[in-house]
């Protein structure tokens, strides 16, 4: 009886959430006008099943479509399906979409295709364009949907840091301190080093294992899965010094002959070391995607590791899935030697930047309508409740609300680090063949992890495979 | 006999056309593309190649590698299901209380969508906190799909085993309902005990409907893609990346369309020819019975 | 002497039995425990016995989100294509088994190699082809659709059961009088019953269970369960609970349907059962 009354109280409230976040709108006037030409008009539009895309789901399309009339049918699908269902449409020009969730890494083999429509006829149209819309409000992630002429292509609503995450409370606590002290001679603290990453994640997974507790030092996505190959590129490669994947950029080539630094000593170490690391991991890691590292995580018996941000609204805040509730920090990748200066000084980088933008196809059919929707999901002032909401940041003016303050203690401290350092992180490099780029690194790199074949042999075999694919796609 | 050749054909037409309408036309599609050189992520756009693709294939050590994987899985498959089903679906000729009450336990793993089955198997067998690999070890086997090659290949067989051994039964089982009844009376009369019905009346009786079985459960195995995912991705390493898995990969994540074509039309051409020697062997072999 | 060996066999198939089901229920048991616990209790070490259950997994879906809604389209597609190819497979498998038609085993091998094919590779052309014609994310296109999968094979499985029909039946009755249709009718379907209805089961479980197409061509409206399910799996966590919670969902009519076409089969079992 009282999980029914539950039950209850919890629908009411989801239905009470849309009007208590929409009673707020600047300029109710203005939209209603702009879109009265627009009115019974039903847009498409598809996206992943992700926090900010279910909050816009759940909340942005009903206040919209009872403002504006517009009727708004928003698909949230499989990170797979959704790539697959755009590219589909987008191929085919069948004209479904009107509007598509563009993942950063994604967006340059859509702009190399010329998928996407130019948004700046849009913005500099005052019929269309919401008079607080604020262009430059967006922080600089925006830099990665213009074009090589600044054309615009996409609207940042989702960005996260993929970074380092670490236990407070392990890392506090006195008796594992004075312990780590005695076994390394240095203090326990957050490493700026691999090498103090290595100690570290040895020290609790031994400690675990002395005490008899479920503790382990590290944690990877370790399956043979796309997200294997892009822990490599992004997380472990930059901080050694090997960026953009190893490929050359100039002239698109990745092997050490060819100018690229695929199968250069240190991508092959850093390989290696990725590969010997994971006997620090629980025993399932080789059974990881992105998804287990960070339920894993959420049980507590990780002391540290990388993980995409995206999680850590949930790591923080839900209890059904967490047990590390206010016991989390975060804090930037350690890394190599003369690393960090190079992306102090924008020559490099030690991390990833990712996030998603709301696009429109070439073929849509319904183009306004959807650029109304975008903004609509963007506004300025729906910003720090969307921030709550899907835990993440897209306008410098939504770091200065207090809400972000709050949030921010709960999460470790993340927004300082993405206000502070995330000009240190990167997005994916611009690569238009990504995808079939990352179906072959996995297929080597798995095998390296698997012990198939050497991290010499694979990255030589990989480098040699990638630069003939390259010129076979005509780069 | 007294029926025209018009009424015949109308008994078959509807099925012709439709076949033809959702059949033909994608396969036309799919045999012009194998001449192109084309990936969504090309910077050149269709380049007419000839059969170019169809010869890489032969060279491509990962697609051969893959082919020989995918042959092994539905080799194994084939041999434990077939004869599995077939002691099964005999049993259940026999009248024994709660038959009724297997027979349906039997038919629900073919309920469960292959999707789930895979996610569920996920967590079966998941190394930190999967039931199986609480079990195994505690008869002292190290079992860890994720590093070991065979465990993970046994397990997708045996996946693939728990899904689909019901089908075969189910099948096997209306076979069984359909066959006379004169040929048992008969062996009755001559005092023949059950194995000798069995061996000489119900397996030749029998045979179509083996035949069918065995030719759905290959093309359906050789094609196996859902679950597989789910649990294995394909791997550790390459150790389950099965010819299916392969091109459906080379399909949805490379988008390349047409050297997955030229995959897809040579890996039609080897089912047919498979189904085709299974068939004239053992129609040779029938007919020297 | 009799009676201890009939004892033994019955004792041999109950232990094959119980094996067997044990085999069988556990995964589906597991599921059941999946659905039962939260995300934390999952990721918690292998628990048997919950004490709790988390009946979030079940109301959520169905109360809050659309699952409702694809699990009705499933049933409609999954009904309306098993309809469509049963009629069509015993119509053309008729004349295949009992007619002379010139090419007519070049024409029955043809319809199975549309099963053969790869799935994958369709994708491209269906989706140029049902966008064109408008059958994108409707229902009555999937129906269509899943006949190039379901309908050789119940070709193929019903021609081995209509070959296994003594001719002499259906040329009595013709002799009698009977039109070619009547034979259809009145002799044949009636002699395969049994096999008729496995093939219903199995084609209805194969549109019931399909995924790929289903994913690239629906879109809202059409969309069915399997899709469904593929939407708890998120790059932020695959929601394991709610997705066991929706897969023993869909076991209930899959397990009417089966149970139902099962009778007919008991019926032909008796019929044709070896007596012992």
């Amino acid at each position: 009886m009282r999980r029914r009354l539950l039950t209850v109280v919890f629908v009411l409230c989801f239905l009470l959430v849309p009007t208590m976040v929409f009673a707020q709108v600047a300029n109710p006037d203005w939209w209603k006008k702009a879109a009265e030409p627009y009115k019974g008009v039903v847009i498409h539009g598809v996206s992943e099943s992700t926090p900010p895309s279910k909050a816009i789901a759940e909340i942005a399309v009903p206040a919209f479509e009872e403002l504006t009339g517009i009727k708004v049918e928003l698909e949230t699908t499989s990170w797979d399906e959704m790539y697959n269902k755009e590219i589909q449409d987008m191929q085919a020009g069948a004209g479904i979409y009107d509007f598509v969730y563009l993942e950063q890494d994604a967006v340059y083999s859509y702009m190399e295709q010329d998928w996407l429509t130019d948004l700046t006829p849009f913005v500099d149209n005052a019929d269309l364009t919401e008079p607080d819309f604020d262009l430059p409000d967006f922080t600089s992630f925006i830099d990665y949907f213009k074009g090589k002429d600044g054309e615009l292509y996409g609207i940042p609503f989702e960005a996260f840091l993929k970074t380092y995450i670490y236990r407070t409370d392990l890392f506090n606590d006195s008796d594992i301190q004075a312990a780590f002290k005695e076994k390394y001679g240095y203090d326990l603290a957050v490493p700026t080093t691999w090498e103090q990453y290595e100690d570290i994640a040895k020290f609790f997974t031994e400690y675990g294992k002395e005490k008899g507790i479920e503790l382990y030092g590290h944690v990877a996505q370790a399956k043979t899965h796309p997200c294997l190959a892009y822990e490599l590129c992004e997380t472990i490669w930059p901080p050694w010094g090997v960026y953009n994947w190893g490929i050359n950029l100039e002239n698109m080539r990745t092997s050490v002959e060819n100018g690229g630094t695929l199968n250069s000593d240190t991508a092959k170490e850093a390989l290696g070391w990725y590969v010997d690391m994971l006997q620090y991991a629980p025993p399932g890691v080789r059974t990881y995607t992105w998804d287990e590292a960070a339920a894993v995580f959420g049980t507590g018996i990780i002391a540290q590791g990388f993980l995409y941000m995206e999680n850590l609204g949930w790591l923080a805040h839900d209890p059904d899935r967490s047990v590390v509730i206010g016991k989390v920090a975060i804090d930037i990748p350690p890394a190599k030697p003369g690393v960090m200066e190079a992306a102090e000084a924008g020559e490099g980088y030690i991390g990833y930047y990712d996030g998603g933008a709301w696009g429109i196809p070439y073929c849509s059919k319904n183009k306004e309508a959807a650029w109304l929707f975008i903004q609509w999901c963007t506004r300025k002032e729906w910003q720090p409740e969307f921030a709550e909401l899907a835990t993440t940041v897209v306008r410098k003016s939504a770091f200065e609300d207090p809400i972000i303050d709050e949030l921010n203690v709960a999460m470790g401290g993340y927004y300082t680090v993405m206000q502070e350092k995330g000009h240190l992180f990167a997005g994916c490099p611009p690569l238009p063949m990504q995808t079939p780029l990352n179906e072959l690194y996995l297929q080597w790199i798995s095998r390296a992890v698997a012990g198939e074949v050497s991290p010499e042999e694979c990255l030589d075999n990989l480098a040699k495979e990638a630069d003939e694919l390259m010129e076979e796609l005509g780069y | 006999m007294r029926v025209k050749k018009t009424q015949v054909w109308g008994l078959i037409s509807p099925t012709l056309i439709l076949m033809i309408l959702i059949g033909v036309i994608p396969v036309i599609y799919v045999i012009y593309l194998s001449v192109f050189k084309y990936s969504v992520f090309s910077k050149t756009g269709m380049v007419y190649v000839g059969f170019d693709n169809f010869r890489k294939l032969v060279f491509d050590a990962s697609f051969l590698k893959s082919l020989s994987l995918g042959l092994t899985f539905v080799a194994i498959c084939c041999l434990v299901e077939i004869p599995l089903g077939l002691l099964i679906a005999n049993v259940l000729t026999y009248e024994f209380k709660g038959k009724g009450v297997f027979r349906t336990i039997m038919a629900l793993p073919l309920a469960m969508a292959p999707v789930s089955i895979g996610s569920m198997w996920v967590l079966l067998t998941n190394p930190d906190v999967g039931p199986l690999p609480y079990f195994l070890g505690k008869i002292g086997v190290d079992y860890n799909i994720g590093v070991n090659a065979t465990q993970a290949f046994a397990t997708t067989v045996f996946m693939d085993v728990w899904h689909w051994t019901p089908f075969v039964i189910l099948t096997f089982m209306a076979g069984l309902a359909s066959l006379p009844k004169d040929p048992y009376e008969a062996s009755l009369v001559d005092g023949a005990n059950r194995w000798q019905t069995f061996r000489y009346i119900t397996l030749p009786l029998l045979r179509p409907v083996i035949l069918t079985t065995l030719f759905i459960r290959i093309m359906d195995t050789f094609r196996v893609f859902d679950e597989v995912w789910m649990l294995t991705s394909g791997g550790p390493g390459t150790a389950t990346r099965f010819v299916s898995i392969h091109l459906v990969r080379e399909v949805l994540r490379s988008m390349n369309y047409g050297y997955s074509s030229a995959m897809s039309l040579f890996l039609l051409y080897l089912t047919i020819v498979i189904c085709w020697l299974l068939l004239t062997f053992i129609s040779i072999s029938q007919e020297e019975v | 002497m009799k009676i201890s060996k009939k004892g033994l066999r019955l004792f041999f198939i109950y232990v094959l039995c119980i094996l067997i089901a044990i085999a069988t229920l556990f995964p589906i048991y597991w599921t059941f425990i999946i659905s039962a616990q939260s995300k934390l209790e999952i990721f918690s070490g292998p628990n048997f016995f919950p004490s709790t259950f988390h009946s979030e997994n079940y109301t959520r879906p169905f109360l809050q989100d659309v699952y409702g809604r694809y699990l009705a389209n499933s049933l409609i597609v999954a009904t309306g294509n098993t309809l469509l190819v049963i009629v069509l497979a015993v119509m053309s498998t008729y004349a295949f088994s009992r007619f002379q038609i010139p090419g007519s085993s070049n024409i029955f091998f043809w319809t199975i190699t549309n099963r053969m094919a790869p799935a994958a590779v369709f994708i491209v052309p269906f989706f140029l082809i049902f966008s064109r014609l408008g059958l994108r994310d409707t229902r009555i296109g999937l129906i269509i659709l899943y006949c190039i999968f379901n309908l050789p094979f119940a070709i193929w499985l019903l021609k081995g059961m209509m070959d296994s029909i003594p001719k002499e039946l259906d040329e009595a009755a013709m002799i009698d009088g009977c039109s070619i249709w009547g034979v259809l009718v009145r002799v044949i379907i009636p002699l395969a019953k049994p096999g008729i209805m496995v093939t219903a089961i199995l084609t209805w479980i194969f549109a019931w269970n399909e995924y790929l197409f289903a994913s690239i061509l629906t879109n809202v409206k059409a969309r069915t369960i399997t899709t469904g399910l593929i939407e708890f799996v998120t790059v932020i966590g695959t929601n394991w609970g709610e997705m066991a919670a929706v897969s023993m969902v869909c076991l209930i009519p899959a397990v009417v349907f089966i149970g139902i076409a099962q009778q007919h089969i008991i019926t032909g079992l008796t019929f044709g059962a070896v007596k012992d």
